[in-house]
C-alpha cells in the first residue's frame, strides 16, 4: 500500500464512550461477564475503526478501547507481576503490581487484538506498544538491583511479542514513552533499553513521547532538549512528539540535531475540546516544515483522543485529514 | 411516624424530641390527626446553624403526587431552634392543615416566582445584589461584609495560615527548580479576592521568605486576583500596591475561570480561594426508596412581613412584587426615598422564605445533575450512601471546580477554604443551609461530591481542618495529582 506524502495517523487511543467505561467498571464489578465484554470491546473497535476511515485516516488503529489504561493492558500480561485485582475503584485507575523474581520469557497474546484489527480494515494499520520505561515506573520493583534491569528484562519479553506481531503482519508499531518526558535523567539508559525493545524487528518503529495524558491532562512540562543527543541512537524509524498544545518551539531541535528519523508532528490538541479548524492545522504542519523536509513528516494528534468526547474527536480527525489535504495542494501533491 | 434527629445537640435534641413526640401523639388521641395521616408522617427534627435562613418554624413538604396518592408519605420539618416554647403544637396544626399540606397557611403569601430549583430561584438574584451593592449595605448596617461572618474576621486572612501557604508553595517552587522545571513565570491565582487583605499578606510573606532563602522567586510571580465584579477589583488594588508590578487584576465568573484564562490552561501553579463556593448557587436532591427527587422552591414573603414592610416603606401590600423586581433591578433607587428603599430591601430579604415540593426526577427530564456528573455515577454514589438523603449538589462549586483544574500546572494545585461536608453521611446528622449571611446567601458545599468529580478529573482531593482559629468550620479542599 502506498502512503501519500504527509501520511495521516492516530497516536492510538480514539474516544471512550461512556457506556463502554461504564460496562468496564461493570465487569469489575462482576456484573457482567468477561464473554460479554469481549463481544462488547469487539463492536467498539469496530466503530471506532470506520470512525478512523470516515475521517480519511492513511493508517489507522484498533482505537486501545480493549485497555483500561497505558499500563494494566501489558501489565496484567507480563509472565511474573503480580497484581493486586482489588486495587482498582474505577476501570481506569492503575492496578496495584509489583515483580518479586526474574520475569521468565512468555508470549503475551498481543497479536489477537493486531489480527481483529486488520481483519475489520483495508487501510494501513498500526499498533502502539507502551514501552518498557513507562511500565518500569508503574511496577513495585522487588527484585531487580536497578530500574534499567527491570525494563531490560521487560524489553526482552516483548522484542519477542513484537516479533509476533511482525508475524501477524503488523508493519507499523509504535511505542509509547511517556515517562521518559517525567524522568528526563533516565533517557541515555532508556534508549538502551529501547533498542533492546526493537532489536530485529521487521517493522516500521515509531516512538512516542509525549509530557503525558493521564486524565487528559498533562502531567509534566519541559522541553524536549533533554532528549538530545540520547535519542539520537535510538533505533527507530520515527520519532512523534507533541506541538499543537506546547507550540512548536522545540521544532527547532530537529534543524539542530537533523536526527535520521521521521517526525510524527503532534498537530491536534487533545487536552482541549476546541476543534481545531483545517486551516489551523495546516499552518501546524507548515511551520513543521519549516524544520522537517515534507518526506520526513507524518501528521496525527498530540497524543491518543481518549478523553475526548466521540463527537469531538471524530471532528478533529476531520480537521486534521484536511489541513493535511490543504498542504499536500500547497506541495503540489 | 418516624422521627429524624438531625443535629447531635444532646439538650434541645432530648427536650424537642420529647415535645414532638407528645404533640403528635396528642393530635393522634384527640382526631387531628388520622391513624392514615400518623402512619405516614415523617418528622425532621432540625438545628439550623443560620439564625437567617428561608425556614418556617415548622414546614410540610409537598411531594408531587400529594393530591391523589393516599400512600404519599407527609414530611414535616422542624426547626427546633425557631419554634418558641409551648408553641409546637399551634404550629404543627397550622402547617398541616385540614389536607396535609399547607394550603391554609398559604392564604396571604406575596409569591415571587413559581416553584423551580433553588439554582434558579429570585434569592440568587438578591444574592448578586448585595455583592454588586456592596457599599450601599454596609452603609445601611454600618458595618463591613466580613463582619457578618462567625467571627467577624475572614479566616483567608489568618496569618498563620498565610505564612504556612507560602511555605509549602516556596517548596514547590524549590523543588520543581531542582529538577530544572521551574518556569520563567509562576502564576498564582486567587478567585473572589474581598479587600485584597490576604493576597497583601500572601505576597508580603512571600516576599519576605524568598529574600531570607536567596531564592529570587518572587520577580517571577504573576499574581492574579480574579472576582466577577470590577468594583471589587477596583477597591483590592490598594491592599496590594506595594507588589502592584506583579499583580493583574482580572474580571472573571466564578462559575467558569477558563472561559477567561484559557491562555493559562495548564500554567498555574496555584489557586485559591476562600468563601467563594458557599456563595454559589446551589440546588438540592433526595434520594428515598432508590429515586432521586428534586427539591423545588418557590420564594415568598409571608403575610404579617408583607403588610409590615409595606407599611413602613409607604407602598401597597399589592405592590411588593413589582417593587421586588425593581429592586433587583435599581438597587435602593427602587423607591423615590432611597432610605426606605434600603429599608425595602433589608426587609424583605429577612422576611423572604421558601416553600418547598420534592418532584420525581423521572417528572423531570429536562433537569441534570451538574456537568461533571453523570445520572449513573450520582446513583453510584447515591447507593452507597444512607437511605431517605438530603443532599446539596453544590452545582456552583462543581462547576466552578472543575472548569478551574484546567488551568492547573502539572504540579500545580487548588487549594479552597469553605465550609464542607466530606461525608454524605454528615448531612443525617445536621443541617447544612442555606442560610442568609448579611445580604448573601451562605450554603455548605458537598465536599463528597467535589471528591467524586476531582478524581474523573485526575486529583484526589483532601480536606484538612482550618487549625488556625479555634472553633472554625472552616476546612481546608487540596487537590493531588491522581496516578
Amino acid at each position: 500500500m502506498t502512503l501519500p506524502i504527509l501520511p495521516t495517523t492516530m497516536v492510538g487511543s480514539y474516544s471512550m464512550p461512556g457506556w463502554l467505561e461504564r460496562l468496564k467498571t461493570e465487569y469489575f464489578s462482576r456484573r457482567i461477564s468477561r464473554h460479554d465484554l469481549d463481544e462488547i470491546h469487539d463492536n467498539a473497535v469496530r466503530s471506532a475503526i470506520k470512525d478512523q476511515e470516515m475521517a480519511g485516516l492513511d493508517i489507522v488503529t484498533d482505537g486501545e478501547l480493549r485497555r483500561d489504561n497505558m499500563i494494566d493492558y501489558f501489565v496484567e500480561r507480563l509472565p511474573g507481576i503480580q497484581i493486586d485485582r482489588s486495587s482498582k475503584k474505577f476501570y481506569y485507575d492503575f492496578y496495584d503490581s509489583e515483580v518479586l523474581g526474574k520475569i521468565p520469557m512468555a508470549a503475551l497474546g498481543l497479536s489477537e487484538d493486531f489480527k481483529f484489527l486488520l481483519a475489520n480494515t483495508e487501510r494501513e494499520a498500526k499498533i502502539s506498544i507502551t514501552g518498557p520505561h513507562s511500565l518500569t515506573k508503574r511496577i513495585r520493583n522487588k527484585h531487580y538491583p536497578t530500574e534499567e534491569a527491570l525494563a531490560t528484562d521487560i524489553a526482552r519479553v516483548m522484542n519477542m511479542e513484537l516479533k509476533e506481531l511482525v508475524k501477524a503482519g503488523a508493519k507499523n508499531i509504535q511505542i509509547d514513552e511517556p515517562y521518559y518526558s517525567g524522568f528526563p535523567e533516565d533517557i541515555s539508559w532508556g534508549v538502551k533499553v529501547l533498542n533492546t525493545l526493537v532489536e530485529g524487528v521487521q517493522a516500521k518503529i515509531a516512538i512516542h513521547i509525549c509530557y503525558g495524558n493521564r486524565y487528559g491532562k498533562p502531567s509534566w512540562e519541559g522541553s524536549y532538549r533533554y532528549l538530545f543527543p540520547a535519542i539520537l541512537s535510538a533505533k527507530v524509524h520515527q520519532l512523534s512528539l507533541e506541538f499543537a498544545r506546547r507550540g512548536g518551539e522545540d521544532l527547532e531541535l530537529f534543524r539542530e540535531f537533523s536526527p535520521p528519523f521521521e517526525l510524527g508532528a503532534g498537530v491536534i490538541d487533545v487536552k482541549d475540546q476546541a476543534v481545531e479548524t483545517p486551516e489551523i492545522v495546516a499552518e501546524r504542519i507548515r511551520k513543521t516544515l519549516k524544520s522537517v523536509p515534507a518526506e520526513k513528516v507524518v501528521v496525527l494528534p498530540d497524543c491518543g483522543l481518549f478523553h475526548l468526547p466521540r463527537d469531538i474527536a471524530f471532528a478533529k480527525l476531520r480537521a486534521m485529514v484536511e489541513g493535511t489535504r490543504i498542504m499536500r495542494k500547497e506541495l503540489g501533491h | 411516624m418516624i422521627l429524624h434527629l438531625n443535629h447531635t445537640r444532646r439538650d434541645s435534641a432530648a427536650a424537642a424530641t420529647s415535645e414532638v413526640v407528645a404533640t403528635f401523639l396528642t393530635m393522634l388521641e384527640e382526631g387531628q390527626l388520622t391513624p392514615a395521616q400518623f402512619a405516614r408522617l415523617e418528622i425532621y427534627l432540625d438545628w439550623l446553624q443560620y439564625k437567617q435562613n428561608f425556614r418556617e418554624p415548622v414546614t410540610v413538604m409537598q411531594s408531587s403526587g400529594d393530591e391523589s396518592g393516599a400512600a404519599v408519605r407527609l414530611d414535616v420539618r422542624i426547626d427546633s431552634r425557631q419554634v418558641p416554647e409551648g408553641s409546637l403544637r399551634e404550629l404543627v396544626q397550622k402547617a398541616l392543615g385540614p389536607r396535609g399540606s399547607e394550603q391554609r397557611d398559604s392564604a396571604g403569601r406575596i409569591y415571587l416566582e413559581d416553584f423551580r430549583s433553588f439554582r434558579s430561584s429570585i434569592t440568587w438574584d438578591f444574592n448578586r445584589l448585595y455583592w454588586q451593592r456592596l457599599k450601599d449595605w454596609e452603609h445601611a448596617t454600618g458595618k463591613g461584609y466580613e463582619k457578618e461572618l462567625p467571627g467577624g474576621v475572614s479566616d483567608g486572612h489568618q496569618p498563620e495560615a498565610i505564612s504556612d501557604s507560602v511555605g509549602d508553595f516556596w517548596t514547590l517552587l524549590k523543588d520543581l527548580e531542582s529538577q530544572n522545571q521551574l518556569p520563567q513565570e509562576v502564576f498564582i491565582l486567587e478567585i473572589g479576592v474581598g479587600l485584597a487583605t490576604r493576597a497583601a499578606r500572601w505576597l508580603d510573606r512571600f516576599c519576605v521568605l524568598d529574600q531570607e532563602r536567596g531564592t529570587n522567586y518572587y520577580p517571577r510571580l504573576r499574581f492574579l486576583l480574579g472576582d466577577y465584579s470590577l468594583s471589587t477589583l477596583e477597591r483590592s488594588r490598594p491592599a496590594v500596591m506595594k507588589h502592584i508590578e506583579l499583580c493583574s487584576f482580572i474580571a472573571l465568573d466564578a462559575l467558569d475561570p477558563i472561559k477567561t484564562l484559557s491562555f493559562l490552561r495548564h500554567k498555574i501553579l496555584h489557586v485559591h480561594s476562600t468563601n467563594m463556593y458557599d456563595n454559589l448557587p446551589d440546588e438540592e436532591i433526595v434520594w428515598r426508596d432508590n429515586r432521586v427527587y428534586w427539591v423545588q422552591v418557590r420564594a415568598y414573603v409571608p403575610p404579617a412581613d408583607a403588610a409590615r414592610i409595606a407599611g413602613a416603606c409607604g407602598i401597597e401590600v399589592a405592590d411588593i412584587e413589582r417593587t421586588v423586581h425593581r429592586l433587583l433591578e435599581v438597587g435602593a433607587d427602587a423607591l423615590p426615598d432611597r432610605a426606605k428603599g434600603m429599608t425595602f430591601w433589608m426587609e424583605i430579604w429577612k422576611a423572604i422564605r421558601m416553600e418547598e415540593r420534592l418532584v420525581d426526577a423521572v417528572d423531570l427530564p429536562d433537569a441534570s445533575f451538574p456537568a461533571g456528573l453523570s445520572s449513573a455515577q450520582m446513583e453510584d454514589i447515591l447507593k452507597e450512601a444512607p437511605g431517605d438523603l438530603r443532599i446539596h449538589l453544590s452545582s456552583g462549586a462543581l462547576e466552578s471546580f472543575r472548569n478551574t483544574l484546567p488551568l492547573l500546572h502539572p504540579r500545580g494545585y487548588l487549594q479552597v477554604q469553605d465550609i464542607f461536608v466530606t461525608d454524605l453521611h454528615d448531612y443525617c446528622m445536621g443541617f447544612h443551609g442555606p442560610g442568609k449571611l448579611g445580604g448573601s446567601i451562605v450554603n455548605w458545599v458537598n465536599g463528597a461530591l467535589l471528591r467524586e468529580v476531582a478524581e474523573r478529573a485526575g486529583y484526589d482531593l483532601h480536606f484538612a481542618q482550618f487549625k488556625y482559629r479555634v472553633g472554625s468550620k472552616t476546612s481546608v479542599l487540596y487537590t493531588t495529582q491522581r496516578e
